[in-house]
């Protein structure tokens, strides 16, 4: 069997496991659900008071920075839905001492640790994206070109690939000191202010959500780019430096788990 | 010409570093700022082969490096320094084709997906290890019935009890059938009932499938009733190397007489006989040199009002304490009782 | 013959210590309980710090309050206004948050709650312990944020009216509390859903809004802010701030001290009456 559709093959597996497991608590899988759409809500407070006071913050007019905010929804919903509970499995695994039978599988290890849980009820937010857009688009009395479309979703990809990376570094700092719950809320905390343009932040934060945790190319540049401000030589900048970022978090996976294994006992 | 041996492991040795701090709110706040460390000798110049199908035992003391040593032939830990082959791979390269070769099973630690019945994980195991469907079906009904499990498989593994999650974390991860066991304290907190099966078994399956069984341990039973073959490891040394059997009789050459009796007996009478172990009024365990035994025996008949009388190998569990405790008092430079 | 044995009645059962000589008995092992707290919070110092970086909203919200009011003042508050304001909120967030609900929603899930319970000493009281052992540490991680406060903003900040200042040490110790009983009471869910971390996060994004957290309550609209000032939420965290950075006259810190310490004792009764019923239910289904 060719390697990718042996892993195609793992990768339905893993999503059927997940699904099993969510159905095994229905009650929970429904009280998530609704926690997920008030969670939408309570997102949208902080712009809603913040544009009360102003018509324009850092030269973004309030149905611009809505445009931000539905891309952070979207990418919230992709990050607690797939990337952060898959992840949090693995330092569970760490401080159960059962992350070895992860490593006595034949299989990529980072590829089963990140595949092993999905929270499907995140699928809500999705939905409330689009109506954050759709409202934004409306206001502004004017809609997006498929070329801005397509852009946008190619930045979501990149989008996707950076929180992903950014998750594996800090899954393999777990490996190194082993309580970390704190390091997904951190994780968490960071990735908020993903709400708000870049512009807004100077100095200090500016450099920290630029080079750090860069949140500019998470919300801002997709949004640049269905607003059509978003020009070419930025955009293809930023896929570099996206998918270098992608490589660096494999290679710092490889050295934590030869860490791993030489370190513990 | 004998063939390859299957685990080769030549000048094995294992050192991490532990950060030490000692209490104290002195210490522990130093310790914010500089922390200190200590080199820990896990394992040392460890050398032993294993052939197909052979059951070894590891025995040592807790912290001896038998888990250490384990982990290292799963690939799971990276040596410090020496040679080590399993099945001709190098364990820390985790080869795909050495994966389905081993498995391990380590006691209270299960690979059983929590929240759903053993029988997905059987699925998701067979996707991993690309198991034909066939034949794992085929694997999963014929160990269900050696274990007698029979519908536990369906329930959620949270509402198993832990023997029934080990005796169905034992499908799990013989599944693939591998060639090669590696088993780390796999009795451990089972009842004695469950020990017992569980060391059947282990056996059965080795008979049936000339599968190789590493085990570690440190309850005697499990040893004896498995494993012809000890490797007796110490402080990351290797002991002895050989038959259980012969390890005791090195260590303990004496043997042990038992003797009911129909009335007490005077202390002194016993003592001429052999060195007294223990002597309540009705029951008289004596300790004899075996080459002594039959004249002992003799004598015993003939002074003492004897009601039963058993003779037995001094216990393991004394012989181990013997052993282990020896190291303790003895020099550095003194010589092991290393077998070939 | 005899039996030689008499009948008597069995032994009174001896009666459980009364809540003084069970209180006298916390006190004892209290000096202890906190060394080996403190002792847990150096041993996870990276823990600590990546906990004190999680808390970073309130200097995001003060770029972006920054950025708003370069043009003008928004209500009462200038840059110089915001500064003071989130700083004091970082200062005394820092100080007086705790884990009680992740760590209770975790011992009740794997158990070992259950053997916390087997200690002759109130769970409730080695919480307390536990969390206020962090304290010490705590203050000497917001001493330069304290420091950076009086520098930046020192003649916004109360005013040498020693009621004031008496005020703002008793709320703080207000707040402390009012957070504690309200996490002992949301991670007391644990006992009765699966899902009480994911209420817990649900109530933080409101407490976010309504406890001066986001953005000074003054600052939202109408009739949020009439729900706020009434809400517990503020006396974990506006208040004692307000009060810091010289917002509130004398007779509304006092008005508001009442306030706080009468929720705190609501939110004490509510939390031991929670946690006895989930203790209950802990014990009938075995966890």
């Amino acid at each position: 069997m060719s390697l990718l559709r042996r892993y195609a093959v793992l990768l339905r597996v893993q999503l059927t496991m997940s699904a099993l497991t969510a159905m095994q608590y229905r009650a929970d899988f429904l009280v998530r659900g609704l926690i997920a759409t008030l969670w939408m809500g309570v997102t949208l407070v902080p712009i809603l008071i913040v544009f009360g006071a102003r018509q324009t913050v850092a030269g973004w007019s309030f149905p611009e920075s809505l445009v931000v905010v539905g891309w952070f929804t979207l990418l919230h919903a992709v990050l607690e839905g797939a990337v952060s509970p898959s992840l949090t499995a693995v330092v569970e695994h760490v401080r159960r001492g059962t992350l070895d039978f992860v490593l006595l599988k034949p299989a990529d290890a980072q590829f089963l640790v990140s595949t092993a849980k999905l929270e499907p009820w995140h699928v809500v937010d999705v939905a409330g994206a689009l109506v954050i857009f759709a409202v934004a688009f409306s206001k502004l009395g004017r809609w997006p070109n498929l070329p801005a479309v397509g852009t946008g979703l190619a930045l979501l990809v990149l989008a996707i690939v950076i929180l992903y990376s950014i998750w594996i570094l800090v899954i393999s700092a777990s490996f190194w000191v082993v309580k970390v719950d704190n390091l997904s809320y951190l994780f968490g905390s960071l990735f908020d202010a993903a709400r708000w343009p870049i512009s807004v932040f100077r100095g200090a934060l500016r450099i920290v959500f630029t080079f750090v945790f860069p949140i500019a190319l998470l919300t801002t540049y997709p949004a640049l780019a269905l607003l059509g401000r978003l020009d070419v030589r930025t955009a293809a900048a930023a896929f570099g430096g996206g998918l270098a970022f992608a490589a660096l978090a494999r290679w710092v996976w490889h050295r934590a788990l030869g860490l791993y294994t030489s370190a513990s006992s | 010409m004998p063939p390859e041996p299957l685990i080769d492991v030549r000048d094995l040795s294992k050192s991490y570093r532990v950060h030490k701090r000692p209490p104290g709110i002195g210490a522990a706040l130093r310790s914010v700022f500089r922390r200190k460390y200590e080199l820990v000798h896990a394992v040392e110049g460890l050398s032993f082969q294993i052939a197909q199908g052979e059951r070894v035992g590891f025995l040592g003391p807790n912290g001896a490096g038998k888990t250490t040593t384990l982990k290292i032939l799963a690939g799971l830990l990276y040596p410090t320094a020496g040679n080590v082959r399993v099945g001709g791979y190098l364990p820390q390269t985790r080869d795909p084709r050495f994966l389905q070769l081993i498995t391990l099973v380590m006691g209270q630690k299960q690979q059983l997906l929590w929240d759903l019945p053993p029988a997905e994980t059987y699925a998701m195991n067979r996707a991993i290890y690309d198991v034909p469907r066939a034949q794992a079906d085929e694997t999963v009904a014929a160990l269900v019935e050696l274990l007698e499990i029979g519908d536990l498989i369906h329930k959620p593994t949270r509402q198993l009890s832990l023997g029934e999650r080990m005796k169905c974390e034992l499908v799990a991860a013989l599944l693939h059938r591998p060639r090669v066991l590696f088993l780390d304290e796999p009795t451990i907190g089972l009842d004695v009932s469950m020990q017992a099966k569980m060391r059947d078994f282990i056996r059965d399956y080795n008979e049936r499938f000339g599968a190789s069984v590493l085990l570690t341990s440190h309850y005697m039973d499990d040893v004896v009733a498995l494993c012809p073959r000890v490797v007796v490891i110490d402080r990351g040394h290797l002991i002895y190397d050989g038959d259980l059997r012969e390890l005791a009789r090195r260590i303990r050459p004496d043997k042990r007489l038992t003797v009911r009796l129909a009335r007490p007996v005077d202390r002194a009478d016993l003592e001429r006989l052999g060195t007294v172990v223990s002597a309540e009024p009705a029951q008289v365990v004596l300790s004899v040199p075996h080459d002594r035994m039959q004249a002992v025996v003799r004598g015993a008949l003939e002074a003492l009002p004897i009601v039963d009388l058993t003779i037995e190998e001094a216990p393991l569990e004394e012989v181990m304490r013997e052993l282990f405790g020896a190291r303790v008092r003895e020099a550095p430079a003194a010589p092991r009782a290393h077998e070939e | 013959m005899t039996t030689g044995g008499m009948t008597t009645a069995p032994a009174a059962v001896p009666r459980p210590p009364g809540f003084a000589a069970q209180a006298a008995r916390a006190l004892k092992a209290l000096p202890t309980l906190l060394r080996v707290g403190i002792s847990e919070v150096v041993a996870y110092r990276a823990e600590f710090v990546v906990w004190i970086l999680t808390t970073n909203m309130p200097l995001v919200m003060l770029a972006l309050w920054h950025a708003v009011a370069a043009d003008g003042p928004v209500g009462r508050f200038d840059q110089k206004g915001f500064t003071a304001y989130y700083l004091g909120v970082l200062a005394v967030r820092l100080l007086t948050t705790s884990w009680v609900v992740w760590q209770l929603s975790m011992e009740v899930r794997d158990g070992t709650l259950a053997a916390k319970l087997l200690r002759p000493i109130h769970p409730i009281v080695s919480l307390a312990a536990d969390h206020v052992s962090a304290v010490p540490m705590r203050a000497l991680v917001i001493s330069p944020v304290v420091a950076i406060l009086v520098a930046v903003a020192g003649d916004r900040l109360l005013r040498h009216d020693p009621v004031l200042v008496a005020v703002f040490g008793a709320s703080l110790a207000g707040a402390w509390l009012l957070i504690f009983f309200t996490m002992v009471l949301m991670g007391s869910l644990a006992f009765f859903v699966d899902s009480a971390l994911g209420i817990f996060e649900l109530w933080l994004g409101v407490h976010a809004i309504l406890s001066g957290y986001l953005v000074p309550l003054e600052v939202l609209p109408g009739w949020l802010r009439r729900a706020a000032d009434v809400l517990p939420f503020r006396f974990m965290l506006a208040f004692p701030v307000d009060n810091l950075v010289g917002l509130m006259s004398r007779r509304q810190a006092l008005l508001a001290l009442g306030a706080q310490w009468g929720y705190v004792l609501l939110f004490a009764v509510l939390a031991l009456r929670v946690w006895r019923a989930g203790l209950r239910r802990f014990a009938a289904f075995g966890g």
